[in-house]
């Protein structure tokens, strides 16, 4: 069987020599929810960006049997991406035309997309919110639409980066809650332990551009020497084994 | 160099709220097709800039119109004062040279009365009459439709798809904008201690500038990422909601009973 996401060897420099990823290999089952965890900087928001084919590099990124190279349309149809600010992906007038943005240009007749808008954004509880524009959304709001523009793609793959950031601890509960009854093979690129802790069921480790550690959420994230060593810190939900 | 920081974050407070609030009201006006409500002020904006320089008194006449669709519209009068004020600056300035440069005397009556004064000034008094009369109309357009419909009505109007995509996005991240000026004052504020210099002043507005500029281009970048992640390949597909209704053409009729029957009604006069 196919996996959901197949990284093999793959580096990427920025123009200006800068080095990102370093000889990345990584392999992700469907249906996992994957914490990449690490310090500012360790290349999280580049991996998901080289993920959904916006950066090339050298070595293969494989995304549900498809190379990125060459298979765009495909790649981006199977792989949904949640960018850091929800004020980036909420683009278009009203909620209801940013939910419906990809699943038009996924070729849908208008029934079928209104559809999708309505279950999607059901999903995320803004169903009433249809018609608002983003801008009179409030922050846990555009977190929650920013998803549903996603979700109405029905992508078997979603990635999320810093998802959690400058969400209060309800609208966090809420995220968390929305993302575990998710099916979807989840990537979280996330800064936030406590966070990762709650949704994620497997843990990668980056630093410098690698992939240090990966392994069950539980294993990798409750040992303190690897997670200090990279700058992180042990969640609250497995210190003490609570 | 105070002042014109004053200024700058009295206009950066205009926050979206205070801009299309009224848009999501519901009215018999805000249910109006957004076409018919852009067809109708067009008009009615061409038919007022036609009329002479010096008609300032019809000028009162057709200001009638807007303002009961204003009032029906449930758009407190306060409002759209407040905005006509904002803006006024800029045609005031204009108006005002008229009395500059025509001196020729003129005589106005009004009933029993008539006062002497100058096509200059008649000149200045139409201008400014036009621009409110006018402004009147187009705060009544926007402030009873959603801005996305006005868009999907100059879509299906068939106005070049490019410049409604700028409009969308120009309407999504003005506030942005906005709110970024805002942070940058009020960090400036925050370290200010004392009066700034003009010199001071000048290079804070080009920083403050330089900052927005940048930051606006990497948003541009993100959100293009954003829109290729989601299948964005260069054809923009909406949905279309718009329709014409009875109602539509119950105003249609009305409003063009009021621009054109005004019209022929004053004619006589004008000439």
């Amino acid at each position: 069987m196919t996996k959901a996401i197949q990284i093999d060897n793959f580096s990427y420099s920025y123009p200006d020599g800068t080095t990102a990823l370093r000889e990345i290999t990584l392999s992700i089952e469907h249906g996992r929810r994957v914490a990449l965890i690490g310090p500012n900087g360790a290349g999280k928001s580049t991996l998901l960006l080289a993920m959904a084919g916006f950066i090339r590099g050298t070595g293969k990124v494989i995304i549900d049997g498809l190379d990125t190279a060459g298979n765009l349309k495909q790649v981006r149809s199977a792989i949904g991406c949640c960018l850091e600010n929800p004020e980036d992906q909420l683009f278009m007038p009203t909620l209801f035309d940013d939910v419906a943005f990809g699943p038009l240009n996924m070729g849908l007749d208008p029934s079928q997309v209104k559809e999708r808008v309505a279950l999607a954004l059901a999903r995320v509880g803004l169903a009433a919110m249809a018609q608002r524009p983003p801008h009179h959304l409030s922050a846990g709001q555009k977190r929650a639409a920013a998803i549903a523009t996603v979700l109405s793609m029905s992508p078997k793959i979603i990635t999320l980066d810093e998802p959690d950031g400058s969400l209060d601890p309800r609208n966090r509960n809420n995220l968390v809650n929305l993302l575990t009854a998710l099916s979807q093979t989840l990537v979280i690129a996330t800064c936030s332990m406590d966070f990762a802790a709650a949704v994620a069921d497997t843990a990668a480790v980056m630093d410098a551009g690698r992939v240090v550690a990966v392994g069950p959420a539980e294993q990798i994230m409750s040992d303190a020497k690897l997670m200090t060593s990279h700058g992180l810190e042990v969640p609250r939900k497995f210190i003490n084994g609570r | 160099m105070d002042a014109c920081i004053a200024f700058a974050q009295k206009a950066v407070k205009m926050h979206h709220a205070y801009i299309d609030k009224f848009a999501y009201q519901d009215s018999p006006i805000h249910r109006l097709d957004a076409r018919v409500k852009f067809i109708v002020t067009i008009v009615f904006t061409a038919v007022v800039i036609s009329l002479p320089r010096t008609s300032v008194s019809i000028l009162f006449c057709y200001a009638v119109g807007p303002f009961a669709v204003l009032v029906l519209g449930g758009v407190p009068i306060g409002f759209v004062l407040k905005h006509i004020l904002f803006v006024s600056p800029f045609v005031l300035v204009l108006a005002l040279t008229g009395p500059l440069y025509d001196k020729t005397a003129a005589t106005v009556a009004f009933g029993p009365w008539a006062w002497q004064t100058t096509v200059g000034w008649l000149c200045c008094w139409g201008i400014a009459g036009k621009f409110v009369v006018t402004m009147l109309a187009l705060i009544a357009l926007v402030s009873t439709t959603r801005f996305e419909d006005l868009l999907a009505g100059l879509q299906r109007l068939g106005f070049p798809k490019l410049l409604v995509i700028q409009l969308s996005f120009l309407y999504r991240y003005i506030f942005l904008l906005i709110d970024s000026a805002q942070h940058i004052l009020r960090a400036r504020a925050a370290r200010a201690v004392g009066r700034i210099g003009f010199r001071a002043g000048i290079r804070f507005a080009a920083a403050m500038l330089g900052s927005l500029l940048v930051r606006s281009v990497d948003t541009a970048e993100r959100v293009n990422t954003a829109m290729r992640a989601r299948g964005f390949d260069g054809n923009w597909r909406t949905i279309n909601r718009l329709a014409v209704r009875g109602r539509d053409y119950v105003f249609v009729s009305a409003a063009a009973g009021f621009i054109f029957g005004l019209y022929l009604f004053v004619r006589p006069m004008l000439r």
